[in-house]
């Protein structure tokens, strides 16, 4: 891929291959070296054999310098030299950090394994595939629903906001998400006017980092693809990871083993633990639901996940695509109410129960409240799952934006170091929120179902809170 | 004083009220959670999911005011 990329750009922006290529090859040779002598230490303090100390000393010593001569002597020739563009070198270097992060993330997933791999043994496996089987299913339908969501709201504009009761708190945030979005783009064109000639710098001060996607259109402003693309950004993202999911999940389960592997062990040490909490709540009533809570919460966290990558970009940072996910939630709950209580038992519950003559006499008052209630829940899980990957984003992007700063007034032993360690933090409690959001929302779409389930302690209390 | 000096002053104090009021609820939470743990280890992850769901409203409330500030940003000038 990378060598495809390099091949991309030659011809039309040496400088900007050379640049990529020169990146590339820094930090493969980084981690190699890396790779030895973490080898060389642990080896020697895990298994200590015949080495002795001075030759492994030695050894080291020599490791140490040739990545010191080999990968800073390099990287300080690559920006000694006049060509080279920061952009693609970065872009470069991050490559190998790609598949790093990517790596990590699925150790982080697997950290349950030594409980997980004696249970997974035991509990029954077909439920579990085709309860998969019916997620990649739905996943696949949910993929198609951003595009929807943009396609009404680039129809119906700023116009009829106030028109329709039931899209009417959805529709006034539609307008100001795609407005905004015009403006992200118009900002972007803005500055790759000048960005043209400076070398993409232009991380400082912009409302977003720059993805692979801005990158391109950098590169070519003319191809159709990429002005789609650029357009499109979030729905390009969101199916990515949408196809990540699916593409992981299938090397994971293509042959379910009873001793699992990682990836395996990974997936289904998160489902059955996602099995016992939303079990805790939906009982007997689980089997029917669980697919479309798994694949909600698989789809946000690869969503949530993938704008941790260097280059790419959380789909969920926008308001059109967490819209479209909580109108789905919507839909689903209140037909699924329709379908468990009955038209007269919605209806029922609706009005909130009514046994006695006070509950009756409450009903113009109660049945206001209840539909109110119901109504801003898409928008309480829209707006919440966006403020936090948004705010999160922006984070990062201060910092970042920062650390540009600094590199542009030449104080790069005040950018990288301290700057570096910050984002990385950040990047650590991003994690954090990314899995925690995903979470939420999978178990806010458990607790709304569970209120709409035939349920004698049937908590009505609960709706209050969705304020 | 115009509309975008307002706007620039009350934005950053409207966020810092909600984190205020998410603060102390959270505190509260967080603190009936860890009791409730420490008297009752062995419901850990029932508390704990409740714990998180709670948060999750409260936490809500501040993202609120943190939207809103991302809506009317645009318009301090």
């Amino acid at each position: 891929m990378a060598a495809a990329l390099v091949a991309v750009l030659l011809p039309r922006h040496p400088n900007a291959a050379l640049s990529l290529a020169a990146g590339q090859i820094l930090a493969a040779a980084n981690f190699f070296f890396l790779t030895r002598l973490v080898k060389l230490f642990t080896g020697a303090v895990v298994a200590p054999t015949r080495t002795t100390g001075d030759w492994m000393r030695a050894k080291g010593f020599l490791v140490g310098t040739a990545k010191f001569v080999i990968v800073y002597g390099g990287a300080f020739a690559v920006l000694q030299w006049r060509g080279a563009e920061f952009l693609p070198l970065v872009a470069g270097l991050s490559m190998p950090l790609l598949a790093l992060v990517l790596k990590s993330i699925m150790l982080a997933f697997s950290a349950g394994d030594a409980h997980s791999s004696r249970r997974a043994t035991t509990t029954a496996a077909p439920a579990r595939s085709s309860a998969k089987l019916a997620a990649t299913i739905l996943i696949a339908g949910l993929l198609a629903l951003p595009v929807a969501v943009r396609a009404f709201a680039q129809d119906h504009g700023a116009g009829d906001a106030a028109t329709a009761t039931e899209v009417g708190a959805p529709l006034t945030e539609e307008p100001a998400a795609a407005e905004r979005e015009q403006a992200e783009a118009a900002h972007t064109d803005a500055t790759h006017a000048e960005g043209a000639h400076d070398g993409g710098e232009h991380e400082g001060g912009g409302e977003h980092l720059p993805n692979w996607v801005t990158i391109a259109n950098d590169y070519f402003p003319d191809a159709p693809v990429v002005r789609w693309m650029h357009d499109n950004e979030y729905l390009v993202f969101a199916w990515l990871a949408g196809f990540l999911f699916l593409g992981l999940t299938w090397i994971g389960m293509r042959k379910p083993s009873p001793v699992p592997g990682q990836l395996q062990n990974a997936i289904e040490w998160i489902i059955e633990s996602m099995e016992d909490v939303c079990g805790g709540m939906l009982g007997r009533h689980l089997h029917k639901y669980f697919p479309f809570i798994m694949a909600i919460f698989f789809y946000i966290l690869m969503m949530n996940l993938i704008g941790i990558i260097p280059g790419l970009k959380s789909s969920t940072s926008t308001l059109d695509v967490t819209l479209a996910l909580a109108l789905v939630t919507f839909l689903y709950v209140q037909i699924s109410g329709v379908i468990n209580l009955g038209p007269l038992g919605y209806l029922d519950h609706l009005a909130g129960s009514p046994r006695d003559i006070v509950g009756f006499a409450m009903l113009p008052v109660m049945i206001p409240v209840h539909i109110l209630g119901e109504l801003v829940k898409p928008v309480s899980l829209s707006c919440r799952l966006f403020g936090n990957i948004f705010g999160e984003d922006t984070l990062i992007v201060v910092f970042v934006g920062v650390a540009a700063l600094c590199l542009k007034a030449s104080l790069v032993a005040l950018a990288v170091p301290p700057m570096a360690g910050i984002t990385a933090l950040f990047m650590l409690l991003q994690t954090l929120t990314a899995i925690v959001q995903a979470l939420i929302f999978a178990l806010l779409t458990t607790v709304y179902l569970y209120m709409m389930l035939p349920h004698e302690a049937h908590g009505h209390e609960e709706s209050g809170h969705a304020h | 004083m115009n509309f975008a000096a307002t706007l620039g002053l009350a934005l950053p104090i409207g966020i810092g009220l909600a984190a205020i009021g998410s603060g102390i609820g959270l505190g509260f939470m967080g603190r009936g959670a860890m009791e409730a743990m420490g008297r009752q280890p062995e419901a850990l992850p029932k508390i704990q999911v409740a714990m998180i769901i709670g948060f999750g409203f409260i936490e809500a409330l501040t993202i609120y005011a943190f939207v809103t500030m991302f809506f009317l940003q645009g318009k301090i000038q």
